[in-house]
Order: structure tokens, then sequence, then C-alpha cells
């Protein structure tokens, strides 16, 4: 899930922008006007798609090898999740920490059948300044061990920890008394006997190490043939550890090599080629992969920086990698699809490779990209040779990929698949029905920039349905379903999200509901502003009610509609709240003898007892003594009128 | 960081830009130069913004959550603006609206320009400058007059003694006219039929009927408001009978002035026999005769008056002597009288009680009111004797024919639903005339028939959910009555949501969180905010509440705009949810809908529930069947 490893994916391969080009034919104005009919259509898609492009690899929204229909691009396997333990983590960082050093993976069981394994020498080739006398550099070979490696073994036996391994102990990369070393390399000499060498490894006790699982993935067939004969075989690489100005030019990671034969050519630097998964170098042809052995190993430093090695550190990854895509580029299209077979072969999965030998046959195959426009009414037809997107140069390797990822990343056009002798031709349309709407977090459009990540305390984010895992019935990938549909059924694709993906509005102002307005039903009051105004002033209308009725109608029906009685038997518990809660604005308002006027009324319609007459009021009774000043404070307007405030005084 | 993240940016577009200008593709612009004012170069990033779509057409309206009756409009309020296309094509549709109703338009005015506001204005802003002439108001009063009359039309200006003439005739009631708005703006002026504040300095005594009538015909026994939004015609209380005589005399005395003592000691002094009787009244059937009943009883057995009473406890007992003295004495304001003519009518003769609610007199004060009043106080109506108490296995068989009729009902059911109304026909049972069972309604407990009566819903008695056809309520189509249907839960748990009674979510109101936003379909939606179940109530469809003919006529608009909020309530309202309502009015319609729509009858009132017709997932839009 590296940067490293996406950009790899995302790498820049040659577009072909001859698609925009239309074909020179004789007829220069009708050609002109030909052409401006199909820009005017494919013009603006093509270039939205080009920016989508651009920008996913700048910053990838989501990796293609992760995509089903892509999975052979992920060249990473799962099957250690099977196994993992999470004591297993625990080793791992112990080996990392390099003080307990792994002398050997016990060897894979297939190492005990002879037929199956080989035996493996490495050893540390030091190449020292030439000195004065030297005709040619002088040449230290330092043997770092022997292990059997199993042959062509069978993915799905090995396990991570079944391989052998070798150390390298990091005092051998030590200058070295009697000559300046210019260059370290390690040699791979692979040599095709039965003979078992069970030496030990001589561990190194510094920090730095280097352990080296190997696993020759694979041997081709005529390797094998030759294998036959009785003779030994021997065949050898060579990869350079150190350069001549002590640059770390072997860096973690899967290795396969390609092994040339003793016989054939003397080892030398230049016929020793290596090829790791995230370097592209402009390299000599590939087809060695395809034809001589390989050796595929697995290549780590271990050790801390407490150490005091000094050369391999991390920078010249980073460089190194940044300037991988654009070598890249230049490779031919041929170069590219071995790359991909290589690749291929390294991920141990065996439904990857299965799909790959089917694959195969179909390299070769051709696609014919048919351009409808103008009503469907003219076409244009550009040829292509390998499965690369036209608009995002992705590598799809597979023709299913091809037309799904066209399909799916692509929808600003209509691509249907036809069958054809040479390959796959695909008719290009305009999409009239593409839907470009905004389909991400509705809040976003609404709320401020920024305004998430205010720096004045944590701030409410909406809640808003993602799919995360979405795991649909998946049909078995067949070409059929790219070709045109007759009957031009639309799919009836459900939306797949239930939930809050939508902004929503508040329903009386029509202004954006906000993420922290989302709990409370700003709507749902029993008694809203309006209709409290309303109750007041209906009642105001009338002319035969005097002012006292009207304000204790106008508090209990404010009182009603704020509880919502509904029920005859709720009365009594509503005349107590009643008086609870207004019984001192009653007192304050001079109310008293209305709001008795009001219970006996309730009684009248048999709603409450006269029990709870007595109750409500005792209560108010009871309140008015505990409000003694507004008493006094009403006494002067009250003492000609009010007889029982005289009288209580 | 940035600077950082920004070069890496820079570098990988400059080297796509180089490969990309071998290839001949354009190349791609990351950073916008802007040349800025000094003449120096600065570089911004370049931010896209989404284009923020608009949102749908919304017309105001004003959240309901209960039904609000309005009446018909007799004029048409407005013109409605549908695009100049319409005016201008369409010309017709207007006219046409206009006939509707009777070629009447808000803002045409009766009397032309001036109405009874601007008049008072006019005159009082005249009077300033007649003080000292009053010709001129004259003249200015004929000016107005002038006025009035071209406007209307009615007389020309070029007769001038006819003007005069009633021009003077008008000035006089004008003046009148004047005279009676000017006096009804002054504070605390009431109009003669209305009874003043009974707290308030103006207090008068009057009748028991006349201090209660605005509550008594305010008071909706429906919605226990006054003056409610959705019943026009409340029923007085007169006719509702008490259904058991709550009101028992104290039996002990409330004081050591209580009348009780007055009472007792004369009733010892004189009748024996009675004191026995009257002990036992007290003891032994605390709830039938009152104390006042035997009391004047014995007065008129004795044939003694009051008086005569009063002589004789005078001389037993000298002290209550001296208070009974007082108590002729005391004052009682119209306040108090009135007060004591109302609380009489419910409590009898609990004197205490009154007293204690009156609180300004004391038990014997009033119960020496009492007696001077005694001509006009009617007796504590006896105990009916014609409804013996109900057996159990009598109201079982009452429930059991009531399912049954239930089921009929529900089997030749016709589409007409008729909207309730409280029946009021005293001493005549529900009986073919009774407009509730030619409506084919139940009676409810507003109706003022005996609770008794054969129509009467019975409630239902689960105590399961009553959801299923199993419940009487729901197979009738109705919600619980929490005041019939005691055992299933919708009479508990009042301020919680979690009632074990699935049927009675209207009227708790118990409505789901719904959202608003645009539809997946058309204009506005609504969206559920929780998950719901198959069945569950999600809200109430509220709105006004208008007549079916109304409905025609705002139809014809609605038609118009192709936007209606109308839903049938029953053979004689609608319910329009245009200018009030509550969210549930933008849920769209559908042929597949998740929700249906149902009437249901709720403590009297049609009411539309909204149901989820099966189970809906959060955020999912809200359609019904409109059809």
């Amino acid at each position: 899930m590296s940067g490293a490893s996406c950009k790899a994916n995302g790498a820049v391969y040659p577009a072909s922008s001859a698609m925009m080009n239309s074909v020179k034919k004789p007829k220069m104005e009708q050609i002109q006007a030909d052409h401006e009919l199909f820009l005017q259509a494919f013009e603006k898609p093509t270039q939205i798609y080009r920016f989508l492009r651009t920008r996913n690899l700048i910053a990838p929204v989501f990796l293609h090898r992760t995509l089903t229909f892509m999975s052979h691009r992920n060249g990473r396997t799962n099957a250690k999740r099977k196994t993992f333990k999470v004591d297993d983590m625990l080793q791992t960082v112990e080996r990392m920490k390099g003080e307990v050093n792994l002398p050997l993976f016990i060897p894979s069981q297939n190492s005990e059948n002879e037929q199956n394994s080989v035996s493996l020498e490495v050893l540390l080739v030091k190449v020292c300044h030439k000195k004065r006398k030297d005709v040619s550099c002088p040449i230290k070979q330092v043997p770092t061990g022997k292990k059997q490696v199993p042959l062509n073994p069978d993915s799905n036996q090995t396990k991570p920890g079944s391989h052998p391994s070798l150390l390298v102990s990091s005092n051998e990369f030590e200058p070295s008394n009697s000559h300046m070393v210019k260059s370290y390399s390690l040699l791979f000499r692979v040599s095709r006997t039965g003979r078992r060498d069970t030496n030990g490894l001589v561990n190194g006790e510094a920090n730095e190490n280097i352990d080296v699982t190997d696993t020759p993935s694979r041997k081709k067939r005529s390797s094998s043939h030759r294998d036959e004969g009785e003779t030994t075989e021997t065949f050898v690489a060579q990869m350079t550890v150190f350069d001549k100005n002590r640059r770390l030019q072997l860096l973690d990671g899967e290795y396969e090599v390609s092994m040339q034969g003793m016989e054939d050519s003397p080892v030398s630097k230049k016929r020793a080629t290596w090829e790791t998964i995230l370097d592209g170098k402009r390299l000599p042809p590939f087809e060695t992969f395809s034809q001589g052995p390989t050796l595929q190993f697995m290549l780590r430093w271990t050790g801390d920086a407490s150490g005091k090695s000094t050369a391999p550190v991390a920078k010249p990854l980073a460089t190194r990698n940044s300037e991988s895509s654009s070598p890249m580029e230049t490779r031919t299209s041929n170069h590219r699809a071995a790359l991909m077979t290589v690749k291929e072969s390294v991920s141990t999965d065996i439904q990857t490779r299965k799909e790959q030998v089917l694959c195969e046959p179909r390299q070769k195959l051709r696609i014919f990209y048919q351009f409808l426009y103008n009503n469907n009414t003219r076409q244009q037809t550009e040829a292509r040779d390998d499965l690369h997107c036209p608009w995002c140069t992705l590598n799809c390797s597979k023709l299913y990929s091809l037309l799904k990822h066209l399909k799916l990343s692509h929808s600003r056009f209509i691509f249907n698949y036809v069958p054809h002798p040479k390959g796959a031709r695909i008719d290009v349309s305009i999409n009239e029905c593409y839907d470009g709407s905004y389909v991400g977090n509705p809040q976003d459009i609404h709320s401020q920039p920024g305004f998430a990540f205010s720096r004045n305390g944590p701030v409410k984010r909406t809640a808003v349905t993602h799919i995360l895992v979405c795991r649909p019935k998946r049909t078995k990938p067949s070409l059929s379903e790219f070709l045109e549909s007759e009957d031009g059924e639309l799919e009836q694709q459900r939306t797949y999200v239930s939930g809050h993906n939508r902004l929503y509005f508040h329903s009386d102002s029509c202004m954006p509901l906000r993420p922290q307005e989302m709990e409370e039903d700003s709507e749902d009051e029993r008694d809203p502003e309006w209709l409290r105004e309303k109750t007041a002033t209906q009642l105001d209308e009338f002319t035969d009610v005097n002012e006292g009725e009207k304000e204790v109608m106008k508090l209990w029906n404010l009182h009603v509609m704020k509880y919502g009685f509904i029920a005859d038997n709720q009365m009594n518990q509503a005349i107590m709240l009643f008086a609870e809660n207004t019984g001192a604005h009653i007192i304050r308002r001079n109310l008293c003898r209305n709001f008795l006027l009001h219970l006996v009324s309730m009684h009248d319609f048999n709603l409450v007892s006269t029990a709870t007459i007595d109750r409500a009021m005792a209560r108010l009774r009871q309140i008015q003594e505990e409000l003694p000043d507004i008493e006094e404070e009403q006494q002067d307007q009250t003492v000609v009128s009010a007889g029982f405030l005289e009288l209580e005084n | 960081m940035f600077n950082t993240n920004r070069q890496k940016i820079m570098d990988r577009t400059d080297i796509l830009n180089q490969e990309w200008k071998t290839r001949r593709i354009q190349p791609v612009h990351i950073m916008t130069s802007v040349g800025s004012l000094r003449g120096t170069r600065e570089v911004i990033p370049l931010k896209t913004l989404n284009a923020v779509a608009s949102v749908p057409v919304m017309y105001s309206w004003s959240p309901l959550q209960q039904n609000f009756m309005v009446e018909d409009e007799t004029v048409l309020h407005n013109i409605p603006y549908m695009g100049d296309e319409i005016l201008d094509q369409d010309g017709t549709f207007i006219e046409e609206l206009i006939k509707n109703y009777d070629g009447k338009v808000h803002g045409d005015r009766e009397c032309g320009f001036i109405n009874d506001e601007i008049f008072v204005e006019l005159v009082s802003a005249l009077s300033q400058y007649s003080d000292n002439e009053d010709d001129e108001e004259e003249e200015e009063h004929d000016f107005k007059v002038e006025k009035m009359e071209l406007c209307e039309g009615k007389e020309h200006p070029e007769d001038p003694p006819a003007l005069i003439s009633l021009s003077v005739c008008l000035s006089v009631c004008l003046s009148v006219r004047y005279k009676e708005l000017t006096e009804q703006q002054l504070p605390g002026a009431l109009p003669p039929e209305c009874t003043p504040n009974i707290d308030g300095p103006n207090a008068r005594s009057v009748q028991r009927e006349q201090s209660l009538h605005s509550f008594h015909t305010l008071f909706c026994r429906r919605c226990f408001k006054y003056d409610c939004f959705l019943h026009p015609f409340h029923a007085t209380p007169n006719t509702y009978k008490r259904k058991n005589l709550e009101n028992q005399v104290d039996t002990k005395p409330c004081g050591l002035d209580c009348y009780m003592y007055l009472v007792q000691v004369s009733q010892r002094s004189f009748i024996h026999s009675f004191i026995k009787y009257h002990s036992s009244v007290n003891c032994c059937s605390p709830s039938s005769v009152s104390v006042f009943t035997i009391f004047t009883s014995i007065k008129q057995m004795g044939g003694k008056n009051s008086s005569f009473v009063r002589g004789n406890s005078r001389c037993q007992t000298p002290v209550k002597m001296k208070l009974t003295g007082e108590a002729e004495a005391v004052e009682w304001s119209g306040a108090e009288a009135s007060l004591f003519r109302v609380l009489i009518g419910t409590y009898y003769d609990n004197f205490c009680a009154i007293a204690r609610l009156i609180g300004t007199k004391t038990c014997r004060q009033v119960y020496e009111f009492r007696v001077k009043e005694s001509s006009i106080i009617a007796r504590a109506p006896a105990e009916d004797e014609d409804t013996p108490p109900r057996k159990k296995k009598r109201k079982h068989r009452l429930w059991a024919t009531h399912c049954r009729k239930i089921q009929l009902k529900k089997d030749g059911s016709s589409n007409h639903v008729y909207n309730y109304q409280p029946c009021d026909h005293p001493r005549q049972p529900c009986d073919s005339s009774c407009p509730c069972v030619t409506a084919q309604n139940f009676c409810e407990k507003f109706c003022q028939c005996s609770s008794e009566c054969q129509n009467r819903f019975p409630g239902c008695r689960c105590k399961a959910q009553c959801n299923t056809k199993q419940c009487p309520c729901y197979l009738a189509v109705r919600e619980c009555d929490p005041d019939l249907c005691l055992t299933c839960g919708a009479a508990d748990h009042w301020d919680s949501k979690n009632v074990s009674c699935k049927n009675c979510s209207i009227q708790r109101g118990a409505k789901k969180h719904l959202l608003l936003a645009p539809s997946d379909v058309a204009g506005w939606g609504i969206f559920i905010k929780e998950p719901v179940q198959k069945n569950e109530f999600i809200s109430e469809y509220c709105g006004e509440i208008i007549s079916q003919d109304e409905a025609d006529r705002r139809g014809k608009v609605y038609d118009k705009y192709m936007c209606s909020f109308l839903f049938n309530l029953n053979n004689d309202f609608v319910v329009d949810a245009t200018r009030k309502g509550n969210k549930i009015r933008f849920a769209n319609h559908s042929v597949n809908p998740n929700c249906y729509a149902k009437v249901m009858m709720v403590n009297g009132d049609h009411r539309i529930g909204i149901f989820a017709k099966r189970a809906i997932q959060t955020g999912e839009e809200l359609f019904f069947d409109y059809r």
C-alpha cells in the first residue's frame, strides 16, 4: 500500500494521442468538418479524463489494484493473513532489532526431495580499487553460505517461515585492511546437483545483516530438460550491493534474478540483470526471464540504525523512486507486457497465475476503438495493440479488465464490446445520460471551507453514510456483459447506500440543516409561535368576554397546547399543573376568581372533581403566601376592588 | 509540510508535462499564476468549487401539528399569479375563479376608501382645529361627506340643496358613529351584554349562568381549550349529567365558627327525632342527603321560620348569638355574591368548602347568605334512581354486541364516512333519528346521550398492542380512546413514548423525525431519519380542514398550479396542507409507495395517519399513493 507501489501502478505508459488525430484522407474540407464533429463529441470528456488521470497519479483517490477486476495488478498476497498470529508480530519486531539473529529458516520439506531442490551458494564479491601494480581490479570472493533451495516450489506449500535464509555479516562491508573496496556485489551460484550442504552460516555479530531468503521460483522447461543429464549445471547471477560510489543498490524487497548458465557465458557484471518490482530501469531484454531460469529471493536489511553503518539510508529509495516513473515511459509495449508477466509470476496467488495463463494467448490481440458520433451516424476507428486504457493509459492487461475499467471509470462514454476476429472492437459513444452530480458528503458543498477544522474547538460533523465495504453478488467475469443490450434494458441498479447521504433543509427557511441541528426536530413543536399568538388574538376578538376571562382562557389554552392533553382523565392532573405553573402569574394579575370560575366550568363539563378544585385553590393560596411582596404591592390597586385581599391582610 | 508537498506535486507535474509534450497531450495546470497589482507574480492553488444546485421552489406555509378548521372563504383573497402567460392567454380561468366567489375579490371596499379607523383618525385630527370654529368643523364634515358621496356615486355634487340636507343628516349620523367608535376605545368599557370581570372593580352580582357564560360557551370539551381551532360548535355543559354525586358534605365542622354548630344546636334544641336522622345521614349515607336539605325539611316540618331558629339558638349559646348578629351586618360584594351563586351550583350545601373557595367569607356567613337566597337556588339533585348501578355481566354483553355490530358495519361498509358531531337530543335514546346513528358513527364520550347508549363505542379491553384486528378499536379504524380503553395502555405513560398500545400514535403525536431535502423524484421530498418497521406510524397529515365546497374552489387553483395538498378526510371535510401543514406534506406520490394513509377516528375527529407500508430504511424518501 506504499506510495511507491501505487506509483508503479499508475506509471505513465505511452498514451495514444493518435486517437485524437483524424486519419488523413484526401478530401481535406470534408475531413476538416468531420474532424470538427469528432472533436465536438469527444474532446471535452477526453480532456476531463486526462485531467483526472493526472490527478489520480499525484493524489490517488483509490488504487486500481484494489479493484476486483484488476486483481491481477495486485502483486501482494493475502495468503499470510490466514496463518497470521499476533505472536508473530513479536517475532518480527525482534528480528528487526537484529539482536536475535535468525540464522536459518528450516529448509522446507521439499528440500529433502533431491529432485526438487538445488544448492545455492551465495558469495560476496568485493571489487577493490586497482593498485598500481594490478592489471585488473582485484576481486575478492567471500563465501557467505550455501543452501538447499526448493526448485519450482508449489506456492501454497511455501510458508513464510519455511524458506532457507542466509545472513551476510555487515563486517564484510567494512573497509578491509588490505584493499580499498570499490564495490560489493552478491554472486549467486546455483548448482543443480542433489548434494546437500548443511554448513552453518557465519553469523555476523554486528547489527547489520543481510537476510536472504531464496526461492528459485521456477525454472523453465528448457532448464529442467537439461537437468535430465547427469552433469552438474551451474547458473550464476550477480547483483551489486554497493556501487562504486558506495551507494546502496539493493534495497529491501523481493527480487527475481535471471540466472545465466555458467558454460554459456562467464559471469560478468553486464550480463547479470536484476529487476525490482518497483524500479523500472531501462533494461536489457526481459526475455531472459521467460527463457532462462530465475531465482526469487527476498532481501532484508536487518539491524537498527544505532549501528555505525554508513551507506544504507532511506534516502536513495526516495530519490530513485521518484524518478522511476519517467524511464518506464520510454519502454516499448512489448517490454511492458513482459514486465507484467514477471510481476505476476512473483505473486504466489494461484488464482492470478491461472488467469495469467489464460491471458497469455490474448497478448497479441488488436483492439479496435470505433468512435461513434453525430448521433451515431459517423464513426472513426482506431486500433491498438495493447490492453491499455486510451484515456488513462492504465495497463489493464486483460480484455475483461479493460472493458470493465472503461465502463466504470469513463462513464461519460458508452462502451460496447463487439467480438472481432483479430481481437475486439469497442464501440465508443457519448453517454447522454451521464450523471455528473456530486455524490460526496453533501455538507461539504455548503459548509464553509475549513469549518470542520476550526480552531475554536471540536465541531460536529454530519452523519453521512459512506460505503466502506460492499460485497454485492458478483457474477462470473464474462465479456458478454459488455455486449450491447438489445432491448436497451437499463441495469436495475438499486442504490446500495441506505442512510443519510444528502443535504437536508429546514422546512421553514429552506436553509441547509447543519450537522449540529440534525438531532432535534425544529418543526415538531405542538405549539408553534404563530399558533400561540393566534389563539390569543382569536380570544381577544370577542367583544362579549371580559378581560379577566380572556386572560385566564389564554393562559389555559397555552397550557393545554404546551402539554397536549388528550384525555378526560388527564384533566385533574392538568389543572394541578396549571395551578403550579401559572399560579404566581394568576395571583399577580389578580385573576384568582376567574381561575376559580374556570375550574367550576371544567367541573360543569364533568372533567374535574370538586376535590381537584379544592386542591388547586389551596395550592393557589399557598403560592400567594409565598409571594408576600407582590401582595403588598398590589394592595394599593386592589384595595377598592378585591375584597378578599383586604380581609386577608 | 505544505511546501514540500507542493514541491512534490510540482515536480511530478513537470515530469508529466514534459512527457506529454512529446506525446502531444495538453499539459496540466495545477497552479494558476496571477499577476498581482504590484507587478510581482503570485501563485495560488487552484480551488475548484462544487456547483451548488438550487433548491426547488417552496411556497411559504405555517407549521402545524394538529388540524385547523377554517371557514369557507366568501371572497377571493388573491388572484393567483401563475406567470404572465397564463394571465395573457387564459383570462377565462381568472374570470371563472372570480365567478366562484360571486365576483367578490378581497380589497373591494363596500364604502369606498374610508373605514372606521380612518374615520376616527380623520375626525380626531380635524377636531384639533375645530375648537374655535364650529362652522369649520361642519364644513370639514361636509367636505368629507361630499367625498363619500362621490365615491358612492349616489348624489351629484351639482345638486346643492339635496346635498346640504343630506349632509346635515349625514353629519348627525357620523357624529353618532364617531362617539360610538371612540367610546369603544376606552379601556375597560364593555358592551352591555358582557359580564364584568369578576376580579375587576366593576364586578356585579349576577346569576351563575351569567358568570360562567363565557367559560361555558367558549370551552371545547373535545380539545379542552377555549375557542379551539378545530370544532366550531361547542356543546354547553347544561345537559351533561353528573355521573356520581361527589358533593359530600364535610362531616366535620371546619372550625369553631362553623355553621354546623349553628345548625346542630338548633336541631338539638327542637326536634330530637331529627337529630337521630341527621346523624344517621351523616354517618351512614354520606352520599345522599345534605345537611341543608335536612335543615330545610326541619324548617318546613316544624313550621318555623329561620328567625325562630335563630332566636332559640341565641338563648342557648350566647357566643354564637353574637356571631349571628354580626353575620347579618356583613356586606356581600358583587363579586362575592356571583361567586357564591356559582359555587352553590357545584358544591350545593357544602358551605365550608364554598367559604374556603370564596376566601373572604366564613361558612357561617355563607350559610346566612344561602338562607337569604334560598328561593332562587336549586336543590341538590336527587340521586338518579332510574339508573341502577350497572352490572358487569350486562356490560360485557353490551360489549359483545358491539363487537358484532362493528363487524356488521365493516361488512356493509359504504364508502361514505361522515364527520362526527356530538349528538344532543335530551330524553330521547339514540335511535334512527340520532345524527350519530344516521351518519353511521358511534356515539362518543362527547355526546349528550347517556353513557349506556347502545350506539356508544365501548372501547377495547386488549392487553396486547392493539395492532391487529383482534382489537375492536383497530377493526373499527379507530384509535384507542384513553377514556374508554383502560387495559391496553392507551391511558398510561403520558410522558413517555413507550406505550404498550400501538393504536394511539396519532393522538399522542408520536411521529417520526422527518427530514426535508430535494426529492429524487420531483420538487421537495421528505426523508425519514430513523428506520421504521412495517405498519409503524410515521406522521399525521395535518392541515387546514375545509369544507368540500371550499376544497372544490381551492382545488381549481391548485390544479392550475399542478400542485395540490388536498386530502379527502370524509364526506364533509377535506384537509388542505397548502397554507398550514406539517412536513409530511412533502411526501411525493408513487404507485409503488412505501407508506400508506389511513383516515382514523381519533377521539371523535377524523385524522389522517401516514403509516409504513413496509420496513423503511434510514434516509429513505417517503411516498404514498395519493389516489
